[in-house]
This record gives C-alpha cells, structure tokens and sequence, in this order.
C-alpha cells in the first residue's frame, strides 16, 4: 500500500505491506535508526517515537496506520542543537550503553512538553514504560527534574 | 520477530463502510483502534486475520462528556484522553484513576478503554470500573444499534457479547454522585497486568457497586457483598461482614502471577481499605484520586 | 618500560592529578544522546542482506529422529535451510560441550535444531515454521539435586571425552560437569569445638540479564573467503576465537575470522563469550558472498543465551562465644544447564571465594557444576558470587543474632583484611572493607530503631557485605595501541567495550593522565579485530584494572618516545621532562615548552636541517604474572587463580506492609572500594545501576519453568524488571579508595560487585522488621504476606 507519512520534518512517500510495523518501516524504509528493537510488545519503549506530538510504541502501530501523520524521533529532537534535556543527560550520565536513551528523552520530551515543571512522581509515570537496565533510574530522573528547575527560573 | 502472516486493511470512513467491510468478508476480520493488543497478537500469531478494520478514520467516536449525568465515552477515547478530561475527573473519577494504571503513556495514548473490554482478558482495568458505574456497550452491526448491559457484555475468557460483524460506538453509564476507588494489585510499582482488583462506588444512601477483576474468568460484580452491606457506612464492623463474604464472590487461580490464595487475601485487604477509601472521597476527604492505596 | 610502576612514577612526576579522579563527562555521550550511535541492528549491509530464523527444540531433553527441511526449503524467499549435519563440530569457551546446531539430541526447550535464510525476516520465519522435526522424548532432569542423585540419566554421557581447560574436574558417568573443591584445615574439629554452629539450605532461582539490546550478530563469507561477523557482544577477540575454532574445519586460520562490535545495549555477562553469534556465523558460511542478520526475539533472549543459574546452597557456619568465625562449610548445587562450557566456571569462581569477605581458619567448600535439562547457564554480573552471598550473609545475620552480636560488629569482628590467608593459601590484597562497613552502617543510621507513622507498615534495616575478584584463566590478557595525531590529539585502540559503564572514558582518562592531554583530546573507539589489539574480554569487571593497565603503559611508552625526541634535539635528560598543557615542560628550564602538536607526527627539525623523531606511536599490554591455576583438584589449594578481590558493604533500610507484603526501599547504601576511582560518577553510576539490578532480583525477578523445562515468562510481561517506580527512594553511593598497588592509578573494578549485596540485605532487613526469616529468592510481595500470616505473632 502507497502511504505518506512526515518524519522528523520530511514527508516520505512508501510503499509498505499492512504487516509492517512503523518501527521496522523507520528503520528499514526511511533508515531513521534511534527507535530500536527491545521486546516487539510494547513492553519496553525503546522503540518509542513522538505521532503527533505525543509517545507511541512504534512496534504496535501498523505502518498503514500512521498515512497522513507526523513522526518525530530523536534525530529530529535535537537535530540543529541538543535540547536541554540531552544535555543535561549527558551532564548527569543519565544513560550508560544508551540503548534505551532514544526512547526515554522522547518521553520525557512528552511531559515537559505537557508539564514543564513536573515533580518525581510525574517523571516516574511519565518514564514507567521505558526500561532501562543501567542506570537505577536515579540520573534519568534527575535530569528530567533539572530541565523542569531551569524552565521554572525562566518563567517562574 | 515481523507480524508473520499477511493481511488485507482498510481505513473506512463511516459506520456503514466498517460494518459493511466486516460482513463482506470472507475469512476473519478484525477491528483496529489503538491496536495496542491487536498488534501484539499479530506478532505473536495468536490472530491471523484476513482482514484488519482500523476505525480510527470514523467520526463520532471520539465522544467523551457528560448530559444529564450520563458519560458518553466513544470507542476512540483513549486512557489518556480519560486522565486529561477534567469532565471524567469530576464525574467518573474511577475511570481516569483505572486509566493511570493501565501499563504506561506510550501504550495509554493509543489504547482506548473500548478496547480493553473488547478484549477481555480478565484482568482488564476498564471491566471492574465499568461494571461499578454499570455502563452500557452500545453497538452497530448489519441489522443496526443495540445495546448490552456491562454484565452482559463478558461472557468467558477473551469472549464478549459483540458479534464478529459488530462494532462497539460508545459507552453510556449513568453516574450518581459518588465516591470510589479502583485498587490493583501488581507485583512492582511499575506496569504490570492486575493480579487481582477492585472497583468500589458508593454514592450518599451507602448503595455500594463493588467488582472485581482478574479473580474469575471475567470480570464480576460482587451483589451479594453490595447487598449485605447496602445503606450502611463502612465502619469496621461493616468491613469485616463485606470482608468476610469475599472468597464466595470470586474465583481467582494459581498462574505464575500469583496464587489463588494471594489473590484472595489481596481482595480482601483491596476491599477493606477500599471501601473505607471510597467513602471518605464520597466525603470530600480521603486520599486524592490517583493515590495508590496498596 | 620502566621499572618502577607507572602509577608511582606518575605520582612523583605530577604530584597531582588532572584527567584521573575526575568525573570527567562520557566521551560516547553526544553519540548517545542524539541518536547517532550505532548499535549492530543499525548497521546497513545493502540489498544483498540474507535474514535467518531458527528451529528450536519443543521438549527439554529428546533425541533427534529426522529432520525434513523439503517443505521450507520450497518456501517463498528461502535461499538455505541448515542442520547440525551441515555443522557437525563441538566446541566451548572452558570446555567443549556444545554445538552449533543440535548433535542427535536436544537438551532444552529452545534449543536451535535448524537454521532458514530467507530473503526477508518475514519469510524466514514463515519457512522456519515448516521444518519438520520428530523427536524421542526422554526423560528430562529439571532440578540439581536430581540431578546428581544415584542412577540419574545422563545428560552427556560423553562427559569423559570433552576438552576442557586444567582447572575444571568434570566426573565421567554423573552428570556433575566439573567439582571444585575448597580443604583447609579441619572443619569437623572446629565445628565440634564451636560454641554454636548453624545449618540450613538457601534457594536461588534462575535469574536473565535483560540487557535491553537483544542479541544480533551479522555474518558475511565474502568471496575471497574471509568471515567478518558484526557482534553485539563483550568479547570480540574470544568470539573471534571460538568461532575460528568451532568452524575450523571448514578452513579458517584466525587472521581471516574478523569481529567488530560497535556500541553494545548493555551487557551483565549476557553478551560475554558466545551465544547465539555462533549460530549466526555459521548461516553466514552457507551462503558465501550474502551478509546473514540473525536478530534474537525477546523471548529467544530468555531461553536461548545464557541465564543466570540456579543455586541449592548448602551452609554450615561455627562461631565462638565472642563471635570469631571458625568453621565454614558451603555445599552449592548449581542448575547449571544443558551446555555448562561458560557456567562451569562461574560454578568455579564461586567455590574458591564461598566464604566471603572473612577470615576462616577451617574451610570445606563443594561446588558442583549439574547438568540439568534447562537452558545453558553462564555468566551474569556477579558471577556466582551474587547467589552464593545471599545464602551466607542472610546465614551470618542468624548465627551473630544467636549468639547475642549486633550484626554489624559481627562483621567488622570478621572482616578479612589485606595479608588473611585465603580459602586457597594465597593472601588478600588491600582493601577498605573496614571504612566501607562503617560508612554504609552510618549512611543507614545503624542502630537507631525507627517506627512508622503509618499502623500498616514496619521499619527494618539490613546489612551485607561482599567481595568479588576477577574470574578468569590466569594469563587473561589485554593490550592497547596509541597514536598521536597532527593536532596534538591521540587515538587509543583497545579491544574492551563500552557496555555502558564508561570503560571508553576512563581509558581516555588514564591516557591524557599520562600524556597531559585534557581528556577530549582523546578519542578511544570500539573495537575491531582486525584493528584492535588484543582483549581477553570485558567481564569479570578487570577492564579498568587491566585494560587500564594496558593503555597506562603504551602512554608511558609514548611519553617516553616523546622525551626521546626533545632530549635528542635539545639535550634535556629524559627524568627533568615532563609532560602538561598539551606540551613538553622541563623541570630545570622553566623556560622551555615544546608543544606536542609542533612534533609528534613530523618530528623536530635540528639546526642542521634534518629532522628527529616522526609519528609518536605505542603499545601497551597487561598479563598478570602472578598468577595460576595449578592448585590441587581435592583440596584447591596451592595455585594463585584470583589477581585479587573487591570489597564493600550494603545496607538498606525498608519498610514493610504487613497486609500486602510489599516491600518499599526507603534507603539504600552501598560503599565499594575502588581502589582509585578513576571517573567517580562512572563509579556511581555503576553503583546506583547495580543496586537497582541487585533489588530486583531479591523482590520480584525470577524465571519460572513449568514441569516440562519450558519457560513460562519469557518477556517482560511477565519477567518484571524495575521501572522508574521500582527504584529506593534515595540511593546512597559511597566510593572507598584504599588503592590496588598493582592496578592504574591504584584502581581495581567495582562493575558487577554493586549488584551482589541487595538481596541479602534485603532479606536481613525482612528479618529486622517481621522477625521472619526467608531464605528463598526473590522476597516478594506474597512471600512476605504469606510469611507474615504464618508468624506465630
């Protein structure tokens, strides 16, 4: 089936089968790497990607199913600069092999974007879905934490 | 692993088109929303369908407000939608606190409470929450609307009341003033499927609707709890009789998530502070909405 | 190379340092963080890329009657269908138990009978489901105990026969893969004379690593006939060699196997030696000149790579009245699995160190390595000794508490210190078990009851200590190249791998330390075999110390090629240079400073014209030399197998809802002694990281089996692993540095050793705030309810 679909800014006219996933089109398709491959289920967000601004799990949308909409990852969050929040997870080795990075900033992108000072337990429902097996947890928080401090000095 | 098997889709964009695309079809279809168990199940090869009907192109199912004390919730409105609508945090509370519970943002964005009760597994989060609020499953099909009571609609194991060529529009419930809770049992902080729950509504003459998920094949109203109770505040002699009457309402199972007997225990401890939780929000007091009583 | 040790020279030199001991930022980050950073699934290998998929054993233990592959081979997209037949060669990291394909029999659930390559992944997996297979159920053997029981069936009745390296004593005709005794002293006397003596049996369950990047490997037989293979992995030069010598009959000499592995998503010992790469390298040279992806599902990555095994521990512990230990006797029954070429040595590790961190005059440790039908067991950080400690520390807790001590003080009274003897005669390196003991017990407020306001819960607290050294062959080795660069810069070649612990950052550090370079002139990359100079692997959690080592001396030797030069063209003695500011600076002429930049790729011009020096390059390579394994099989002692150990301690403070059973971390505290932390927040990271990973096994995480071998939760549905909720509410990193005389900068590792205490604290604390003692793993929520209702009180 012919489907266009916008990432990170570009629109992409495909042709995609109704099994493929959106993940294995980004990847394979449109060769946009960041959403990876964990579990295939939903279960472990690191094939998260923004559809119209708000977090999906890219293995459980149907290519098919995205014709007409915008898709952002993080190739398109910081592709100018870094936002903030990237370099505050560098500062803070907020990730350590960085394979579920990808999809932890576009969640925690989601909130601030929603919330721009939230508090711990915001961030914590905000990352629920997004495993990572390094770090405990404690820097991504922190770095979620500090985007939201240094928006509050902004605008407080 | 790719979904293995090959299908034929279609967006319509009308009831008529989606119920005419159902009954066209030769083999197996199934209806598309948020896809977020039908897309697992495809990868898992445990659907193959023929057909895969997404209904997300289809106006009027995005319903999500209150007339005359009855919510309408469409067949597209998803647990986000349910935890960002002030209209559903001040009138059907349980539903947005269910909502949180339900796995994790990237899957609520997506998943439509619709969804859940149509698939059914018995440890959904949106079946003990609607059968406390007693909603209505309204339905289109070849031969038009119907509608079918929340108790109606599990009849078994991932088996409702819809027929094949059916689609769900919109839930109706009509909702006293009430207070309530959803309490779920997991086995971390994290997302996890219930291992057991309770959905608890009591509105101002202590009339209590109590149900259970995850402890039976489907989820199940607890009448004989509601009725000895009915009229009186939960104090801790009331707790004890409700308490008391647990194990005869449910039938929970021994699977690797947790033994029959644990989950008996939790329904009860789940129904204790549940109920004493419910009353105080009836109050205007108690734990906030969304607080984790367990 | 110089006499003295560098880290002294460097010491004395500088007085101070400025690339070491910072928390310098990750040198991966932007690649990380922007979405750059490729993973071996990111790769792109053209339109000629072929996709495999794999056939797997339905029954735990059968043997293979036929196999038809017609049907797929016929199938749309297929291009081959390959069996054991096609591969019929046995091999192994420390013995020669396994096989690429299924040899006759299969052993576990999950086990790859056949391979498909097909165009597409989809087509793969469609055809593999066409093979026919008919298998003879046998019996299979699912529990240790059973396993090594009289008349039990025999899971390799060609035991006798593998090749296996000279520390392992496997016994012909059990299904006991190999036995490694510990004797020291008498443990019968002492136990007699003893004033009390305490007996019990702890269960440990099989535990899976997680890493959230599945395995994946790439293979491609080019047509000049030269294997390259894209790994995720932690050991390219072992996997290099394994499958150089697994495919050795089809004619591979070494230098024309290549391994690259670029970023890799988290290790913890599941991606070290070889899983399912083998498999993978071996469909490659089925379909020469096509580049082969074999990606492993989630569910694959439970049951079929390596899994932490399962443990029936066996304690027998005497004390005297004043709390001296005298008498430990640990008996360790492992579930190793059906293929133990990896496990059996973390089954070794564990019975040289069974004792822990303390000094004990009478020792008796058996640990035994059991087949058993379920999938091969191996590394997992920790290494053995994460399973072991949960039983000793939970078991020292009861035995100070009946004798009337305070647990802590029974520790500190206990407490190994360098110079001890060790289980196997050699002595304990120094080491800050005594500060780490007291800083965690302040850090938690040891001692001081607390009382929850809320009527549900209760309060309790828990310590454990642990040590852990380095588990590998003795000559295990690493090596490193260093080139300076037109600007000044340096690349530094090595073959560990960034796993996510920052190794790539720190081996920057220990360069520029030594070159005088800030620290982002340095850039360190992952490896390639071709390119890189040997690594043994990155396990064990040496690299910082080893690798470390390897890359601290090509710098010397750099530096030292560097004042070669100056003292060459301007005459100053080697021993008055020095190098800073990215320049070479004299102690007698404070005049005179020599920008690298100016000379380290052409050279210096002299007065006559000509030019001295040209491209400053190095090498550097570590083996420890001290080492040896050659102890006697009966009693173990008389080698020198561990370079030496780490140390810490691990506190929690929790709460408890009695109704629920739930468990709440209000506090966790861990100290480890780093030796020198060479990147302190690296060494937090790993301590926040592995605290995380170390609660979740004691609170929810375990694999369950049914009675059939097969793995009832293999995803993570059903496997919890933490979520952002699941972590204490505050985490307590404290770092010790008594330094590692022989390591860089005086640095030893501290990877898997942040995992080992949580459990058994947790259980301790369990016991602080219910009185109810538990010795199974993990402590869950229901545990604990049906713990508390069956307490008396």
């Amino acid at each position: 089936m012919q489907v266009t679909i916008t990432v990170n800014g570009e629109s992409w006219d495909l042709d995609v089968a109704p099994a493929d996933v959106l993940l294995d089109v980004l990847r394979e398709q449109i060769g946009v790497k960041s959403p990876k491959i964990g579990c295939e289920r939903g279960d472990c967000g690191s094939c998260t990607v923004l559809l119209d601004r708000r977090t999906v799990r890219s293995c459980l949308v149907l290519a098919v199913e995205v014709e007409g909409h915008e898709v952002t990852t993080v190739e398109g969050i910081g592709a100018d600069r870094l936002s903030d929040l990237q370099e505050l997870f560098i500062t803070l080795n907020s990730f350590q092999c960085g394979f579920c990075a990808p999809g932890i900033v576009l969640s925690a992108t989601e909130l601030l974007d929603e919330n721009p000072n939230p508090d711990r337990h915001d961030v914590q429902e905000a990352l629920s879905g997004n495993l990572c097996r390094c770090t405990g947890y404690e820097p991504i928080i922190d770095a979620v934490l500090a985007v939201g401090q240094r928006s509050g000095e902004v605008t407080p | 692993m790719v979904i293995p098997h090959d299908f034929e889709y279609v967006r319509p964009n009308t009831l008529e088109e989606a119920t005419r695309a159902l009954a066209d079809c030769s083999g197996s279809a199934q209806v598309l929303a948020g896809g977020t168990d039908l897309v697992a199940w495809l990868r898992d090869d445990a659907v193959h369908p023929d057909l895969v009907v997404d209904i997300k192109a289809i106006d009027g199912l995005r319903d999500l407000a209150v007339a005359d004390r009855t919510m309408t919730v469409g067949s597209l409105v998803t647990f986000t939608d349910l935890m960002e609508s002030s209209v559903v945090a001040e009138h059907a509370p349980l539903l947005s606190e269910a909502a949180e519970t339900v796995a994790s943002p990237g899957i609520r964005n997506r998943a439509t409470v619709v969804g859940n009760i149509c698939s059914a597994v018995p440890s959904c989060d949106a079946g003990p929450v609607l059968l406390a609020y007693d909603a209505h499953v309204h339905l289109v099909g070849p031969e038009g609307f119907r509608s079918v009571p929340i108790e109606a609609w599990f009849v078994g194991l991932r088996q409702t009341a819809r027929r094949e060529d059916e689609i769900v529009t919109h839930l109706t419930m009509e909702l006293p003033t009430h207070g309530g809770c959803y309490v779920k049992l997991m086995r971390y902080g994290g997302e996890d499927l219930a291992q057991a729950a309770v959905a608890i509504v009591v509105d101002d003459a202590h009339d209590y609707r109590i149900a259970f998920g995850a402890v039976a094949p489907t989820p199940v109203r607890a009448h004989a709890v509601e009725d000895a109770i009915r009229g009186r505040a939960p104090t801790e002699d009331v707790i004890a009789e409700a308490v008391a009457m647990v194990r005869s309402e449910i039938s929970p199972i021994n699977d690797l998530r947790a033994t029959a007997e644990y989950r008996a225990h939790m329904c009860e401890v789940m129904l204790a502070r549940g109920l004493v939780a419910a009353d105080q929000r009836r109050n205007g007091d108690g734990p906030e909405y969304r607080t984790r009583l367990i | 190379m110089t006499t003295t040790h560098p880290f002294e020279a460097e010491a004395e030199r500088n007085g101070e340092l400025n690339a070491v001991g910072t928390s310098a930022v990750r040198i991966d980050g932007i690649d990380k963080i922007s979405g750059a950073a490729q993973f071996v699934d990111d790769l792109d290998f053209g339109p000629g890329l072929l996709h495999g998929a794999v056939v797997e054993s339905p029954h735990a233990y059968a043997r293979i009657v036929s196999i038809d592959t017609s049907k797929a081979e016929d199938a749309p997209g297929v291009v081959k269908v390959v069996t054991g037949q096609d591969f019929p060669y046995n091999f192994g990291m420390y013995m020669g138990d396994r096989y690429i394909f299924a040899q006759g029999h299969v052993r576990f659930v999950g086990e790859q009978v056949a391979g498909v390559i097909a165009r597409t992944h989809r087509q793969a997996v469609q055809a593999a489901k066409l093979v026919e297979v008919e298998y003879e159920v046998l019996e299979a053997l699912l529990d240790p105990k059973e396993a090594v029981a009289d008349g039990a069936p025999l899971i390799h009745p060609d035991l006798g026969e593998y090749s296996h390296v000279p520390w392992f004593f496997p016994k012909a005709g059990t299904n006991i893969a190999h036995w490694r005794k510990i004797r020291k002293g008498d443990t019968e006397r002492a136990f007699a004379e003893a004033d009390y003596v305490l007996a019990d049996t702890y269960r440990v369950p099989r535990y899976a690593h997680c890493a959230i990047e599945p395995h994946v490997t790439v293979g491609k037989l080019d047509h000049a006939g030269r294997l390259t293979v894209w790994t995720a992995s932690q050991s390219p030069h072992t996997q290099r060699h394994l499958f150089a010598e697994a495919l050795a009959p089809l004619g591979f000499s070494h230098k024309d196997v290549r391994v690259i592995t670029p970023y890799v998503g988290g290790g913890f010992g599941g991606k070290a030696g070889v899983t399912m790469e083998v498999i993978g390298a071996a469909m490659a040279t089925a379909v020469k000149g096509h580049p082969v992806k074999l990606r492993f599902t989630r569910e694959q990555e439970f049951y079929n790579t390596y899994q932490r095994q399962g443990v029936v521990a066996e304690l027998k512990v005497g004390v005297m009245n004043d709390g001296t230990i005298t008498a430990v006797e640990h008996t360790l029954y492992w579930d190793a699995g059906a293929y133990v070429e990896y496990g059996a040595n973390v089954v070794n590790a564990a019975g040289l160190s069974a004792t822990g961190p303390y000094r004990v005059p009478n020792i008796r440790n058996d640990s035994l390595c059991v087949y058993t039908n379920l999938p091969p067991g191996g590394p997992y950080r920790g290494f053995g000794y994460s399973e072991f400690h949960f039983g000793l520390e939970s078991h020292l807790d009861r035995v100070a508490a009946a004798i009337g001590m305070d647990p802590v003080d029974f520790r500190r009274k206990n407490a190994i210190v360098e110079g001890d003897e060790l289980s196997y005669g050699a002595h304990m390196n120094p080491s800050g078990l005594l500060p780490a003991i007291d800083e965690t017990a302040s850090a938690i407020d040891w001692g001081v009851e607390e009382q929850s306001d809320d009527p549900n819960t209760v309060i309790g607290k828990g310590i454990a200590l642990f040590w852990k050294a380095p588990a590998m062959p003795p000559n295990a080795s690493s090596a490193s190249f260093l080139k300076f660069n037109e600007d000044g810069s340096v690349n530094v070649s090595v073959s560990g791998m960034e796993l996510g612990q920052g190794y790539l950052t720190v081996m920057a550090q220990i360069a520029a330390e030594v070159l005088g370079l800030p620290v982002e002139k340095v850039r360190v990359e992952t490896p390639d075999t071709d390119r890189n100079p040997y690594e043994w692997q990155t396990v064990a959690s040496h690299v910082t110390w080893s690798s470390g080592l390897a890359v601290e001396r090509a710098a010397v030797e750099a530096r030292e090629k560097i004042f070669d030069v100056i003292h060459q063209v301007y005459g100053y003695e080697d021993d008055t240079l020095y190098l800073a500011d990215e320049q070479v600076k004299c102690t007698t002429d404070p005049d005179f400073a020599k920008p690298l930049r100016d000379f380290v790729i052409d050279g210096i011009q002299t007065e006559d014209g000509t030019w001295r020096g040209g491209p400053i390059v190095a090498s550097g390579k570590f083996m420890p030399e001290f080492t040896n394994a050659n102890s006697d099989p009966e009693t173990g002692q008389g080698g020198h197998p561990n370079v030496h150990y780490t140390v810490g301690a691990c506190g929690m403070v929790i709460e408890i809802d009695t109704h629920t059973g739930r468990i709440f971390v209000r506090k966790a505290a861990l100290a480890v002694d780093a030796g020198k932390a060479i990147n302190p927040d690296l060494v937090r990271g790993q301590i926040t990281g592995g605290l995380v990973q170390g609660l979740a096994t004691v609170l929810y995480e375990d694999m369950r089996f049914d009675e059939d071998g097969r793995l009832l939760n293999p995803n993570f549905t059903d496997y919890k692993i933490p979520t952002a909720f699941d972590i204490p509410d505050e985490m307590i990193p404290i770092i010790i540095e008594v330094p590692q005389p022989d390591g860089p900068f005086g640095a030893r590792g501290v990877g898997e050793h942040t995992m080992i205490g949580a459990a058994p604290a947790i259980a301790n604390a369990v016991f602080d705030a219910l009185g109810v003692r538990i010795t199974s793993m993990p402590i869950t929520q229901e545990k604990v309810a049906q713990a508390v209702s069956a307490s008396p009180t």
